[in-house]
This record gives C-alpha cells, structure tokens and sequence, in this order.
C-alpha cells in the first residue's frame, strides 16, 4: 500500500475535486478516510491522536487472533503494491473567469437542489467540468422526477416504476463523447451509472473500469461497479489498475458475494493504514456480523457510536445484535439517539421496530418497518424483519408475502428463504417448507441452524423420513452446530432406527460435548441411560458401570433404573466368572 | 404491501377510455330526435353501441389499443359514416389542451347519462341508462376523474397528446422530419438494449451498430439506419408472427402481430386494460397455454408477462402464468420457482375461482391450493413419488383448513395420479397420511385405495356441487371401470367370493353421468370471462373480410380450418366445459375400442373430431386422430393410413412421447413386420423403449406396448425362447402393477410362441386363459381372436382335431367379419381353409367355392397390408387348389403371385421406400 503521506495528498485533492463537481457522497467517502488514516506519532502530539481516536484498547484486543495473521499473510504479498497513477491534477481548473462565473453560479443552483436551472446555466460551456455538471445534474433532476412519478402514477395494481427520461438523451451525448474521447473520468461515471440505468450492464461495467482506472478515487464509481459484480466470475474479469482504492473495492466486493472471511481480511489489511476509519470499522463489524461473531460486532459498534455519535449508517445492524442480546435498556438508548438524530431514515425505522419487537409489541414494531419501506422500498432486512414480526403475530400469509418480497429483492438473502421455510412449516406443511430450506441451505451451506431446520422437516411426523433427516443432521454436526441439537438428535433417531452402534456412537459423543460445555439436563440424563443399558447389552460391564453410578447422581426414575441396572451387572458378571 | 388486497375493480382513466367516452358521447347525444344526428338508420346506430359495449369488455391482449388502431377498428365497422367519426374522434381528441378542457369534457359527459327516477322521462329524448353497460363504464370514468389529483390530470393529459401524435406521425403523409429523427434515436437507443433471439439478428444489429456509429456524429438527416431498423423490425415481428401464426392456425393473426409490434415499441406510451379485463384476458392465455401444449410460443408471451408485471407489479397472477407457460414447456427449475412465488404473494386467494370464496376462504390464506398444484406439476414432470407427498400433504392440509372444495380436486388428483402412474406397493405412503379419508386397512391393494378414493371424492364434488368435478369424476370413474376388475366393497380381502368382471354397463353409465354437465355448467361457470371472450371475438369478428382476403392466398386445407373455426366461434359455453365433454367422448371411443366395437369406437371418434376438436387441448385431439389413423391402417391398409398421418403431422408437433409421433412408430413396426423386415422393426422397438421414462411406474402403458412389439419382433424372427421371455417378464409386470386387461393380450401372445415353435399343445392352456380373461373383462374382439388362435392351435395338433377347430371358428367368426380388420380376418379364412383342407371327408372337387372364396378374400386383404408370410401361405394354397381343380391359368397366376411374395419376404430390404426414412 501506498505510503501514508501520499494517501493524504492524495485524498486531499480528490475532496477538492469531488465536491466541486458535486459528487457529494464521494467526498464525504475521502474525507472521511483522510481523517482515518493513522497520524504519524512522531509528529504529533499524543493529545492530537487522542482527538482522532478514543481508545483503541479494544479494538487491538480483536485484531491478535484469526484474522490478524491473515491480514499478516497480506501484507508480504504485493497485491496493490505500487500505484500507477500519480496524484490527482491540481491543473487543470479553467482560468477563463466568465465560464467560471457561470460555473459557480450553477453550481450553488446545483447546491439548492435546482438542478435543471443548473443545468440551463451551463447549456452553453464546453469546458469538462460543466459539461459534467450540466450531465449529471440533468440526470438527478430526471431520478427526482421519476421518484415523484412513481407516486403520481401508482395503480390500481401496483405502483410502476417509471423511468428517469434524461436518460435517452444523456446516453445520447455521452456516448458521443466517449467516442470522440473527449470525456473525462466523472462524465464516464456518469455515463456507466446510466448504462447501468438502462439494463446495459455489460459496457456499464467496461465504462466504469474505464473511470476508476483514470481516477480511483470516486467511490461512488466503484460501488456502483460494485453492484455489477455479482458474480466472482465477473469481478475477477475486471481489468482494474492497482492503486490502493483498489483495495476498498475488493474487499466490498468480496463481502457483497459472500466471501466473509476474504473481506475480514482485506479491511484488516487496509486498517493498516486507515486506521481510524470510522467506514473501514463498520465494514469489519458487517463481516462479524455475517461470521456471526456477535460479542467482537458490539465492541465495534460502542466504539464507533463514541467515536461518531450520530452516526446512524449501519446502525440497523449493531441493532439486530442488540435484539440478539435481548439488551432492553441498550437497544433504547440507541433507539433513542438516532430517533433524536434524524427520525426518517429507514435505518432509525429498523432500529425503532426491533425495539418494539423485543418488546414483544409487534403491531408497533411492524409500523415502524412498514415506515422504514416506505422511506426505501428495497429495504432488504426491512422486508425480512418484518416478516418475523408477522409470525410473531400468526400472520402467516402477511409473513410469507413479506419474506417473498426481500427474496426477490435479492434472491441471495438466505434468512428470508429460511424465514419462508419456517412459515411453511409453521402452517403444517413440511414438504412444501422443504423446498425453501433447500434454497437457504444452498446459500448458506456452512450454517447449522439451517441445516436443523430441514432435518427438523424431514423428522417431522407429517413426512417421516429418518435417513434424510439423519443426512441433513450430519451436516449441521459438521457445521459446528453451537447449541448441540444436532448430535442428540442424531443419536435419537438412530435409536429409533435401531441402529444401536450408531446410536451409542453419537451418545457418547454429545456427552463428551456436554461434558465439556459443562451442561446438564435431561439429555444427559438420557445418553447416560442409554449408553448404560447398551453397554450392559454389549457385556462391557465396567464401562456400564461407569454410566450407572453417574446416573445415581440424578433423581426420578433413572436413579432406580440404574440400581436395578447396576444389580444386573453384578449378575451378570458373576454368572461370567462362576459360570454355573 | 404485505397482506393487503387491493380492489379489484380498480379502475383509471386513460386516453383510450376517454376515445371511447367521445364515441359514447356520439351515440347519445342529449338530443331529442329517435336516430341522432350522424346516423341514418336505427340499425347504424345499434352497431355503434355493440361495438362501444365490446370495446369496454373485449380482453385481447393487455394493453389498452392505440388510436390508430381504434380507427383501424373504427373503419372495419363498415359504414360511410364512419370518416365522420374519425374525423370527429381525433378533432375532439386534439381539442383537448388544457386540464380546463378535460374538466369540461367530463362535465358535458356528465349530461348524457339519465336521472334518476325522480325525473321525469321525455321519450323521444335519448338517454344512457345509468345502470347499463355503457352507462356504468361512463361513471366509472367520471368517478375515477374526479378522484384524480391536479398531477394526474396533467398526466392524463399529455397521455393524450402523445396518444394523438403517435397516431398522427404514424400516418405517411404526415411525416414530420424533426420528429422523426428524435423518433429514430430513440427507437436506436431502445433497440440496443434488446436481446435478440438469433445469430442473423445480432449480426444484421452490429452492422447497424457501425453504421449508427458513424451516422451518430454527421449530420441528423441521414435516413440509411432508419431503414436498417425498419428491416430488421420486419425480420423480427414477422418471424414472431409465423409461429403465432403455427400456433393460431392463423385465425387470430391480427392481435398476434400487435403483440410483436408492441414488444419492440417502447413501453412509453400504452397502458393497460382494466383489470377486470387483464384477468380474462391471463384466463383466455392460460386456456391456450393448455389447449395447444408445447406448440405455444414460449418467449413471445414469455416477453408479455415480463412487461405486464414491470407495469402492474401487484398483478401476481402473472406468476401464476409464467409457471404454466414453463410447465408446458417442460422447464422444470422456472415453473418450481414461479409456482412458489405465485403462492407465496397470492396465499392462493387471487384468481382461483373453485366454489363460493366463502367456503373456503380464511384469514390463514389458502396454502392448500398451492399443494396441490405443486402435486399436480410433479405429476406432470413424471415424478410419481413427490407427487404423492405433496398431495398427501395438501389433503391434510385442506382438512386441518376444513377447505373441503380443494380437498374434493386434491382427491380427484390423488386418484388421476394413480390410475395414471403404476405404483406397485403403497403401503405407507398412501395409507398412513390419507387413513382419515380413506379409513380403510392399508393392505388394500393399490385398485382398491383408487376405486374407494374415487368414490369419497366423486361423493364429496357431489355434496359441493362443483359440477365440474363431478363430471370430471364421473370420468375417472368410466375410465377405472374400463381396465379394472370391479368386486364388491364389502367382500375386501383374499378370501372374499372373487367375481372377476368388468361392468360395460357402470362405463356407460358414468359417461352418461358425465356429459350431464352440458345442462348445468351455468351455476358454476364464471360469466365475466365469457362475456370478455364473446366481445374479443365479436372485434376479431369484424376482420374477418380482410383476413379471408389474406388467407385465400393459401392453399385449401388451411382455409377450411379457418371456415371450421370460425362457424364454431359464436359458442357461449365455457371452455372447460366442453373440454370435459370431449374427454368423455374420447373415452367413450375408447370403451368401445376395447369391448371390441370398431365401428363405434370410430363414430365416438369421428364424433369427437367434430364437435370438440377445437376447444379441446392438443393432446386430446392428437389422442383422436391417433385412434382414426388406427382404424385406418387396420381397416384399409397402411398407404391410406400413412397418408392420413401426414395430414396429423402437419396439424400437430411432432415431438417425442406425442401421440402422432406414437402412431406413426406404430404403423412404421406393423408395416416392417409384415414386410419382415426386421431389422428395421427392431430398430423402431429400440425407438419405443427410449420413449418411456426409465422411473419404474412412469409411462406403464409405453412400456407395456414396447416390450409387446419387442416380444412380436423376435417370434417374427423366430426367436422362440427370447420372445418367450421376454413375454413372460411382461406378464411379470402387467401382473405387478394389476393390468389386467394388457395380461389377456400377453397371454395371447404367449399362446401364439407356442403354437409357432410347434409345441401346440402347450399354447393351449395360455389360449384358454386368455380367452377366460378376455371373457370376464368383455373383451369381444380380443377373445374372437383368441379364439382363432385356439382353433389354429387344435388344427396343429392333427387332422383328426379339424372339426373342433372349425367349429371353433365359425363361433368367432360373427365378430371377427364384423369388428376385426384385414389382418385378422385374413387369417381366419386361411385357417377355415386349412381345417376343410386337413379334413378328410371334404373334397375340394365337390365343393370348391367353400375354400376358394375365403383363400380370394384372403389373399386380397394380405396384399393390401403387404403382408408378404401370410400372403405366401394364402397364394400357396390357392395354387394347390386350382391344380386339384385343373384351372392351369389360375394356377400359373397363383403361383407367380406366390413368387413374388415370396422373393419380397426374402429379401424385406431391397424394396426399401421413403417410408423408412421417416424416422
């Protein structure tokens, strides 16, 4: 990765450039990995760095297992070594003072979001910035526009989406200009985003290559090139030039398409740099989040919220580990500021609503996601959350639409397909359930939980299919199943089977589990028993003996089954040694 | 959103509503005169308010037309006036340009419609009955304007420009260049993005692609890619109109081309119908997806439904029919998808219309109904086992839901599932999810699960009155009868007194029962849909002269379909109504096939064919003309019945599992097999085994037939011990899976083995049986031949049997004369010949016409069949007759004859024809 200092310089000029060209988002993406990038010690003083960063304490208490060796391993391979492209020009700002005039004059028009008297302003500059500004902020006026039409013409069977009628036009010009090569890398941009619009995805994605190669530092360019790659295919096609922005890209990407644990180790990698990033931090709690490493994400997230208090990105999801954690007086307190910070955003919506969830008032916490959809109708968690809510209410049918909705706002979305699955099963019919586990499990191949649920389906009493269940049991086993279901029902159902070996085999090893995990409980009372008896059964009588006396521990009936065992033993054994 | 319905009903104004208000406005005009202004005579007049009625029901396609094309329509009305209305239309049209003048319009439409009682009628004064037809589409207009905001009224306006000026720039005369060429980018733009089905297309649009590169930067007047958007428009709404046009026999031509128009048109600029007739029209599309099976075009509406539901996202009934379009097309993973999504927006509530929706509806949705369509899907994808599961499942399901319609059609299905598919052993499977219903022991044989499950579910469609089922069980019920042996209920068990019949008379009975429907579909029958589909074709209607003039061109069969089709159109029966009534005749040609009736089983055919034919789905019709091309080849030889064949393959596809395509296997193996070749006969038994499904129970019947030809083939070749065992693991099966009526004919087959490899006397015990059989199960025509095969059998035993034999004979010979075919009465006559012959008393000197008279018949019968080995046999005799005789001419003419048989069945190969290329 590029020196520390460059970066700087760098993301220094590319603010500049970005918000003057009104990429808002991009610039406050740079600026916000400007101040992330750790300060020189040497230079500074320690109260300097204490203003940037809190206490990293904890964080360096995560980062020493796992995930920081492979960030190690990263770093001796040169992946994004060297940049290619120098710093951003400094020189290319026109000096001709009428057309920079003019410039301004759309730009504050652009400011109070009136784009087409922008746009009008700048209808006869040629330079590249106002071509670019005129472009784009036709392109925003048509999306306000289409948003304000798609509520006027919803009908009476649903809204439709209208399009953006720049759209034509803009397509029109700008790929005149790609073809006269007179464009420049925001026109690209541009350009791609209405490819992208269009359903062009192909050369959407070529020409959003073309923009990130020439300036990287446009994060928008590379998240919407993001949201084309969706498939690790087509991201390892790419003909990206290295440069450190690179790294950003990869490791959104990777996280997009699932690869969690590639992610992880891309950010730890860039925190080697950016190491007060407040974005880098939350992308490494996603990952967590999605490694389902709960206790390390809450970490994060109290860091980040004293770091950033009213920050309210990505705060749906500290929410959902809250709700795990079922943290009452936690999950209010959140609740609570970013509801003071700004009320109508679909994630304060999220947050609201799965307060009230835990709260076990689900006719309001299904209002507060409906508001969350309204605010953005491909709110995905949203649509899945709220079809908890409904099966917590026995709204099966609402619930099984809901979850419909996010599966087919993005098909990947595993938790929705299991949500459908349960509902399913919910309703007495397994077979039909079956269908939606299969497409959770194919998503999620490595979660226990789901491969439960469908062994759960095929043990059912309506289906009745042991040798599937038992399959489906297996792999959550493998899968390092945390609530140690999986080995006690494996052990059950070959008992019924009258596999006794196996039987005996899966007993054992749930008591060594329980053993372990320090539990107690009925189960442990039921594999001792019957590791007992079959012990007894196979003559191995010191081991049986072993078993009983451990059930003697216990009250209720097994106590008396294990003497009258433990007398037949005695028999038993003296039978063998005096044989009569 | 999640688990609100909205209205049905729900209605918008658009520019085409506002044309028709126009017209309806024209039609009556407060005015107080009896025939208003424009019109000359009250029947002018009449016509224009039916064809304003059929405009507001119509459901062809669901985008609302173009004015263009309301004008088209508008002129094909066929009066002189009608310039006057056109001209009115698009002058009124334009006249709107401002939203004051829409609030005026509605307010003037306001006047037309009739007070309400209070007031008092004039009765020369013409006013629209509020509560008409017309007059509630004017309300809904009204009302629906007047709950539009200010921003909708905008809309609703520059809609209505664009309406006009589409149409206007449509028109050649009024090409304006500076629209055009916006026009033309635009239509560029749009087209890149398309996806072209065809290597020729995309080659043709990257050569428009460089030209447009290269136009793009010079000047705007260059014409050149205009016209390559206009061929290659040409190329692809042409070739989507020739398979529309394979698929609608041309009749319906018209809309199938707007279609494809409307898929390259941007979607700016059209709207859809009302829902009311979008939902007719998915019902009329969903009929067609079933009646014409995989000959449907699959992307074509495939692009529709992907357009419908870009527009009307809550419509989810679309899901519903792109899983149908899937399902018949045999795409598995698609149709499994969009089953589930359908049900999973739907909770199975919207659409399906089986029984009163009080029944069954509850707030838990109806989950059920996708059951048992999912049941029905894996059903159909030949997976016998899922099937059974789902189905089971759904049973529970309905009865947990007390939702006793959908437990009613899930029996009917079980019991389809069953009849349809072998299932040896089901103990378990069936016995344990349904004992509720079926409350029986579970070691019922799989026949006995099916007749009681029949008969709860026909009682069950009786106490819901859902006539439909009723009729459709009631042919189930026929069919079970047919094959299966019927025992009393009561004596269950092996022990009971066994009484092995079959009951022709329960079959007639229920097929009675069944065609009781044509009385009382009406209750039950869902009027909208017909009524939409009445005014659909009253517009195709209007075409008609100009489509005849287009048809004319082509050849003659095609134009007598069209004539057939179109007599036939005015029918205001249900489509599934008649659909049942043609199964039922279908089934009941089938009775009579195989009790052994030929001429009835043709008549119930023919009968079929004629009234049925067209509203029934591809496979029932194809299943028809299988029957007919059948009796064809056995009546009258194979060249007429391979010239029928060629008119079924063109009327049909010809895809594997079809039935032409069965047919034409069959007749391909009769044909090899009485000219011996072999080899070629093989080769099409190897083709039939490759047609059943390699699931065990899937496809019983193919796989019956093909081991029987199997098993033909080899004793043709003389390969007594293979045919031999081959037969006997076929009885194995038939036995196995309780095909009763396929074991007589084994049996048979059996007895023929052995009588060929000489062991008579062994044949004769299997000959009995299969005469015993044939005779519990009714089989006339199969027991008149095994009859013969008997009496073949006793003559081989010696000479000293010949009276027994032909006593035999002349017993079966009443049915074999009037129902048997060539080939069988052929035979007959050789054996009575060869029973006279091998008696010793007879002397041919002293009676001559007794042996000549059958050998004549015979051998002309064999040659027609080209039945080489029986031929030899027939022209040997002969020959030997007219030398004891002394006609030398006859017998030199007998023996050349003898000859060439004989050459020809020694070498099958070297008169080889086109017909074996037909594989």
């Amino acid at each position: 990765m590029a020196s520390k200092e460059t970066c700087r310089q760098e993301l220094r000029t590319a603010i500049r450039q970005l918000s003057d060209r009104c990429l808002y988002s991009a610039s406050r993406w740079a600026a916000e990995q400007l101040v992330g990038i750790e300060q020189d010690p040497a230079k500074y003083t320690p109260s300097h760095t204490r203003f940037q960063r809190g206490s990293s304490s904890i964080r360096r208490r995560f980062r020493t297992d796992g995930a920081g060796d492979a960030a190690a391993a990263f770093n001796s391979t040169p992946v994004a070594g060297v940049s290619f492209i120098s710093t951003p020009l400094a020189s290319e700002e026109e000096n001709d003072a009428v057309e920079s005039d003019f410039y301004l004059l759309a730009k504050s028009y652009f400011d109070c979001r009136e784009y087409r008297r922008a746009a009008h302003v700048l209808r006869e500059q040629t330079s590249k910035k106002a071509v670019f500004l005129r472009c784009y902020a036709l392109y925003l006026a048509g999306e306000k526009r289409k948003e304000e039409e798609t509520m006027e013409l919803e009908g009476p069977l649903g809204k439709s989406d209208a399009v953006n009628k720049e759209l034509i036009s803009l397509e029109r010009e700008l790929s005149g200009l790609r073809k006269c090569g007179t464009i420049d890398s925001f026109c690209l941009f541009l350009y791609g985003l209405v490819l992208k619009e269009k359903g062009n995805e192909g050369l959407a994605r070529v020409v959003l290559v073309e923009s990130v190669n020439n300036y990287p530092w446009n994060w928008s360019a590379w998240s919407e090139l993001q949201s084309l790659c969706t498939t690790v295919e087509i991201l390892n096609g790419l003909h990206l030039v290295n440069h450190w922005m690179k790294d950003f890209f990869l490791a959104n990407a990777y996280q997009e398409l699932r690869l969690h644990n590639e992610s992880l180790a891309k950010y730890e990698y860039i925190q080697g740099t950016f190491s007060f990033s407040n974005y880098v931090q939350a992308q490494i709690a996603k990952a967590q989040y999605s490694l389902r490493e709960f206790e390390q994400v809450e970490v994060i997230f109290e860091e980040l919220l004293r770091n950033d208090p009213h920050r309210v990105e990505d705060m749906d999801m500290y929410s959902n580990v809250l709700y795990a954690k079922e943290c009452f007086s936690a999950l209010s307190y959140l609740a609570h500021r970013v509801f003071l910070t700004d009320k109508y955003r679909p994630e304060s919506c999220c947050i609201i609503g799965n307060y009230y969830s835990l709260k076990g008032q689900h006719e309001k916490s299904v209002m507060y996601f409906r508001r969350a959809l309204k605010l953005n109708k491909n709110y995905l968690s949203a649509w899945t959350l709220m079809g908890h809510e409904y099966v917590e209410m026995k709204n099966t049918p609402a619930a099984v639409d809901a979850y419909r909705r996010a599966v087919d706002i993005n098909p990947c979305d595993y938790r929705a397909w299991y949500g459908l699955g349960q509902t399913y099963e919910m309703m007495g019919m397994p077979f039909y359930a079956l269908h939606y586990f299969k497409k959770s499990v194919f998503l999620q191949p490595n979660d226990s939980r789901l491969w439960i649920a469908m062994a759960q389906c095929y043990k059912s009493e309506e289906l009745h299919m042991p040798e599937e269940a038992i399959k489906c049991f297996k792999r959550a086993v493998n899968c390092n199943d945390r609530e140690a279901i999986a080995l006690h029902q494996l052990a059950k159902l070959h008992r019924e089977l009258d596999r006794f070996e196996e039987a005996a085999f899966y007993y054992k090893k749930d008591l060594e589990r329980m053993e372990a995990e320090e539990r107690e409980g009925p189960n442990m009372v039921e594999a001792l028993s019957f590791l007992a008896r079959y012990c007894k059964d196979q003559k191995r009588f010191e081991e049986a003996e072993v078993y009983c006396t451990r059930l003697l521990d216990y009250t209720g009936p097994e106590k008396e089954e294990a003497k009258s065992l433990l007398r037949g033993i005695r028999s038993a054994r003296d039978v063998e040694l005096f044989p009569p | 959103m999640a688990g609100i319905l909205k209205p049905p009903g729900a209605f918008t104004v658009t520019p085409h509503k506002v044309s028709i208000c126009i017209l309806i406005q024209v039609y009556a005009p407060p005015t107080q005169i009896s025939v208003p202004f424009p019109f000359s005579s009250v029947s002018h007049h009449n016509r224009l308010g039916l064809f304003l009625f059929a405009l507001s029901k119509s459901c062809d396609g669901i985008f609302e037309p173009k004015l263009d094309e309301l004008i088209g329509q508008l002129k094909e009305l066929g009066d002189f006036l009608n310039d006057w209305l056109i001209d009115h239309l698009t002058r009124r049209l334009s006249s709107l340009a401002s939203p004051d003048d829409l609030f005026n319009f509605f307010n003037d439409l306001r006047g037309i419609l009739g007070g309400s009682e209070s007031h008092v009628m004039d009765d020369d004064q013409i006013m629209l009955d509020p509560s008409s037809n017309l007059g509630l589409f004017v309300r809904r207009c009204l009302l629906s304007f007047n709950l539009l905001p200010f921003e909708g009224v905008c809309h609703l306006l520059t809609n209505i420009g664009a309406y006009c000026k589409e149409s206007f720039s449509s028109c050649p005369y009024e090409l304006s260049h500076i629209e055009d060429c916006a026009n033309e980018a635009e239509s560029s733009m749009e087209y890149e993005n398309m996806e072209l089905e065809s290597l020729v297309f995309d080659k043709v649009s990257k050569e428009f692609e460089a030209q447009k590169k290269a136009n793009d930067s010079f000047a705007f007047h260059n014409h050149a890619p205009k016209a390559i958007i206009g061929f290659i428009e040409d190329i692809s709404s042409g070739s989507k109109v020739k398979e529309f046009d394979r698929l609608r026999e041309g009749s319906s031509c018209i809309p199938s081309s707007s279609y494809s128009q409307r898929i390259i048109d941007p979607q700016v600029g059209s709207f859809l119908r009302t829902n009311w007739q979008i939902q007719g029209n998915l019902l009329d599309q969903a009929d067609a997806i079933e009646r014409h099976g995989s000959s449907f075009s699959l992307n074509a509406f495939e692009s529709i439904l992907k357009q419908l539901q870009k527009l009307a996202p809550e419509l989810h009934r679309v899901h519903f029919l792109r899983y149908l379009n899937s399902l018949h097309h045999d795409d598995y993973p698609v149709a499994l998808e969009n089953l589930h999504r359908y049900f999973d927006y739907s909770a199975g509530t919207e659409g399906i219309d089986f029984g009163p929706p009080s029944s069954g509806c509850n707030s838990f949705g109806r989950y059920e109904v996708a059951l048992l369509c999912l049941g029905m899907m894996h059903f159909h994808f030949g997976h016998p086992k899922q099937a059974l599961e789902v189905l089971t499942e759904a049973v529970r399901v309905s009865q947990q839901h007390s939702d006793d319609a959908c437990l009613a059609y899930t029996l009917a299905a079980i019991c389809n599932l069953l009849s349809e598919v072998g299932i040896s052993r089901m103990t378990g499977i069936i016995g344990s999810a349904c004992s509720s219903v079926v409350n029986m022991r579970t070691s019922l044989s799989i026949q006995q699960q099916l007749f009681v499950l029949l008969r709860r579910s026909l009682k069950r469609a009786e106490g819901l009155k859902l006539k439909r089922l009723v009729a459709s069980n009631h042919v189930a019920m026929a069919k079970f009868e047919l094959t299966h042996v019927q025992r009393p209920l009561s004596y269950f068990g092996p022990k009971g007194p066994m009484k092995l019949r079959t009951c022709p008379i329960n079959v007639c009975k229920e097929l009675r029962l069944s065609s009781r429907l044509i009385h009382e579909f009406c209750d039950e029958s869902s009027i909208m849909n017909t009524d939409g589909l009445l005014c659909t074709m009253w517009l195709k209607n209007l075409k008609k002269p100009i489509g005849s003039v287009i048809f004319s061109q082509e050849n003659e069969s095609r134009r007598n379909l069209d004539t057939f089709q179109f007599c036939s159109q005015p029918n205001s029966l249900p489509g599934s109504v008649v659909q049942l009534l043609g199964t039922s005749a279908l089934v009941r040609a089938t009775a009579w096939e195989i009790y052994g009736s030929a001429s009835l089983a043709r008549i119930s055919t023919l009968a079929f064919a004629a009234c049925f034919a067209d509203s029934s789905s591809s496979a029932d019709a194809a299943l028809a003309y299988a029957k007919l091309i059948q009796h064809l080849a056995v009546f009258k030889g194979h060249k007429e019945a391979f010239a029928a064949l060629k008119i079924a393959e063109e009327k049909f596809l010809c895809v594997s599992k079809s039935r032409v395509h069965l047919v034409k296997l069959q007749l391909l193996h009769e044909r090899a097999l009485h000219r011996g070749d072999l080899k070629f006969a093989q080769r099409i038994c190897n083709e039939f085994g490759a047609l059943a499904s390699s699931v065990s129970g899937v496809d019983m019947e193919l796989k019956t037939e093909a081991s029987l030809r199997h098993a033909r083939t080899l004793l043709a070749a003389n390969q007594f011990n293979q045919a031999a065992a081959v037969t006997n693991s076929l009885f194995g099966m038939c036995y196995k899976y309780n095909m009763q009526v396929e074991n007589a004919t084994v049996l048979l087959l059996l007895a023929e083995i052995h009588k060929r490899s000489g062991n008579a006397a062994l044949g004769i015990p299997y000959a009995l049986a299969s005469l015993s059989f044939c005779q519990s199960f009714n089989l006339d025509l199969l027991k008149a031949s095994a009859t013969l095969t008997l009496a073949d059998l006793w003559l081989s035993l010696g000479s000293n049997h010949s009276k027994r034999a032909l006593a035999l004979l002349h017993s079966a010979f009443p049915m074999i004369l009037g129902h048997g075919g060539l080939e069988l009465s052929a035979r007959a006559y050789i054996t009575e010949t060869k029973c006279y012959l091998a008696d010793p008393s007879f002397s041919v000197s002293e009676d001559p016409e007794v042996v000549l008279e059958p050998l004549k018949r015979a051998s002309e019968a064999l040659e027609l069949l080209e039945y080489h080995e029986l031929a030899v046999e027939a022209f040997y005799f002969l020959a030997i007759v007219y030398d004891k005789l002394g006609y030398l001419e006859e017998r030199e003419k007998a023996a050349a004859l003898f000859k060439v048989h004989i050459m020809a069945l020694e070498n099958p190969e070297e008169k080889e024809d086109s017909l074996s290329t037909m594989l």
